[in-house]
């Protein structure tokens, strides 16, 4: 059973990025969808699934389909989690386009993450998980913290260095600098870097994502119908999810690898294709380590060479892997996970302007790749013909 | 000897229960699987290895190596605004390499990965108490800052 090549991406849209929309997550929701819909020249009425990821901070499907005036929604998803399934939510929507469920199916993430509901946990309650007894009482609860502790052991047993940290995030402010979407586009260097607040050593603010107000939307079709469409169809190659052990689960004594490492092969395995064939990856960077462990674990470069590989230049735009063209969520915005998948469909059809990677023609999407919930999820889309 | 930063109580759940309640007691005690002998924490009715429910409560000493820390600078949450910037640890039991504990620190001077360490009990507030460890030694030569 595949699902390559049988799915295509037909529209994208997206809010624009900001620390305060002023609207409602319902509002940002519809406004991202019909800009999907629109993007793909598709009426309204032809929607009949929605599905979206959230942590008690957005707007359910239902609500989204009844403000949509979607009588019967043919296929709904609403997952409770965090970045480690934003693709996959969008790998089960293909499914259900697949088998005929539904025929336009739109992945959605719409979140105040500034104005309202900080990821942080600043000024929210603590996470209901089984694990929060053991960390929140020596005051540890936060993503940037257990991302941190993740980095701490990567640099002490790689010598991965604070300054290949800084690197991920100058490479990414320096292409966020040609993308109008992003919020931040001042360029940074190393001592710009080294100068930002520290936030949890060995993390500086600069090795943080940004904290954002939006909203993407992801339109899906049948191969055969995203023709008929307005753009160019992308092709879901190939998805995949899975991993789920945590320091929770006595079952991983090495933090410095991740479920990456048992989901990859199966995900390059789907998409008939290997880390040398894709053109550029969009690589969950909710911090800077998150994208240094990453491409070890997705192969581009050998295990604990991450920063080193950084270093040399391989994932700028010219680079041999160049890595998120738009900024990523440390520069163009948070919008947890979908912005990535945004950005991948604009490479792949040639809309990325100044930032267009020259033959852009598969793509790698990723999600968190498991640190906090175990599992984590991913996408190779590709140009059609 | 510097005292970690205990903010929050934890909240026990009906598997963890019998670890809190050790720990109260001055103990430090994991679930030992009957069956095939692994050491199963958090606490759990069933063994992730063999599918066994039996178990017992082991008493341990709770050493270990320091496994990774980090020191936090920014207050995430109104209790902690005072207490910033303060060390925690990753701990890596010595009795088996899959168990890693978040824990306070017990010294004046950084962690250094590798180390080891040894376990105390130490009050947090609302009568908690909560598993806390300091190291056996001076630092080891590399890292140290």
């Amino acid at each position: 059973m595949s699902l390559r090549d049988g799915v295509a991406i037909a529209g994208i849209g997206c809010t624009p990025y900001s620390k305060d929309s002023g609207v409602s997550t319902l509002t940002l929701a519809t406004r991202a969808i019909m800009a999907a819909l629109d993007d793909a020249g598709l009426s309204p009425d032809a929607l009949d699934g929605l599905a979206t990821h959230r942590v008690g901070d957005s707007v359910l499907p239902a609500v989204v389909a009844q403000a949509l005036g979607i009588r019967d929604l043919r296929y709904f998803s609403d997952q409770f989690g965090g970045g480690s399934i934003s693709h996959a939510v969008i790998g089960q929507a293909a499914l259900a386009v697949d088998a005929g469920l539904a025929d336009y199916v739109v992945c959605y993430r719409a979140l105040n993450a500034r104005s309202e509901f900080r990821m942080g946990g600043t000024g929210r309650p603590l996470v209901d998980a089984v694990e929060t007894q053991y960390q929140a009482p020596y005051g540890y609860f936060v993503p940037p913290q257990q991302f941190a502790m993740a980095a701490r052991a990567h640099m002490d047993r790689y010598g991965t260095t604070e300054a290949q940290l800084g690197r991920v995030a100058i490479e990414q402010r320096a292409n966020a600098s040609k993308n109008e979407r992003a919020m931040m586009r001042t360029p940074i260097d190393l001592e710009a870097y080294f100068a930002s607040r520290p936030v949890v050593e060995p993390f500086r603010l600069f090795d943080c994502c940004l904290e954002t107000d939006g909203a993407v939307a992801i339109l899906l079709t049948t191969a055969e119908r995203a023709k008929d469409l307005a753009k160019p169809p992308v092709s879901i190659r190939g998805a995949a999810w899975g991993g789920g052990q945590t320091l929770y689960s006595s079952q991983k004594a090495d933090t410095t690898t991740t479920a990456v490492t048992d989901m990859a092969p199966r995900l390059f395995e789907m998409a008939g294709v290997g880390p040398a064939d894709i053109d550029l990856a969009q690589i969950y960077d909710c911090f800077t380590y998150s994208v240094i462990v990453q491409l070890e674990d997705y192969g581009f470069c050998a295990k604990g060479e991450g920063g080193p590989f950084v270093e040399s230049g391989a994932t700028r735009i010219g680079g041999s892997i160049p890595v998120n063209t738009h900024g990523g969520f440390l520069s163009e915005g948070y919008v947890h996970g979908l912005n990535h998948v945004y950005e991948c469909v604009s490479q792949l059809r040639g809309e990325a302007g100044e930032r267009q990677v020259d033959g852009a023609e598969i793509g790698l999407s990723t999600s968190q790749p498991g640190y906090i919930s175990g599992n984590t999820s991913a996408l190779i889309l590709g140009r059609c013909g | 000897m510097s005292r970690p930063f205990l903010p929050f109580s934890p909240t026990p759940d009906r598997d963890s229960r019998p670890w809190w309640d050790a720990l109260a007691a001055g103990e430090f005690r994991l679930q030992r699987c009957d069956a095939c002998g692994a050491y199963r924490w958090p606490a759990r009715e069933i063994c992730n290895r063999c599918r066994s429910f039996e178990a017992a409560w082991e008493t341990l000493d709770g050493a270990g190596t320091v496994a990774s820390w980090i020191r936090t600078h920014q207050a995430f949450a109104p209790p902690l605004r005072e207490a910033v910037p303060y060390v925690v640890a990753q701990i890596r039991l010595d009795v088996q390499e899959d168990l890693l504990l978040i824990g306070g620190w017990l010294a004046d001077r950084d962690p250094v990965s590798g180390e080891a360490v040894a376990l105390e009990i130490v009050s947090g507030p609302d009568g908690a108490h909560l598993p806390c460890w300091r190291p056996t030694g001076p630092p080891a030569e590399s890292g140290a800052a």
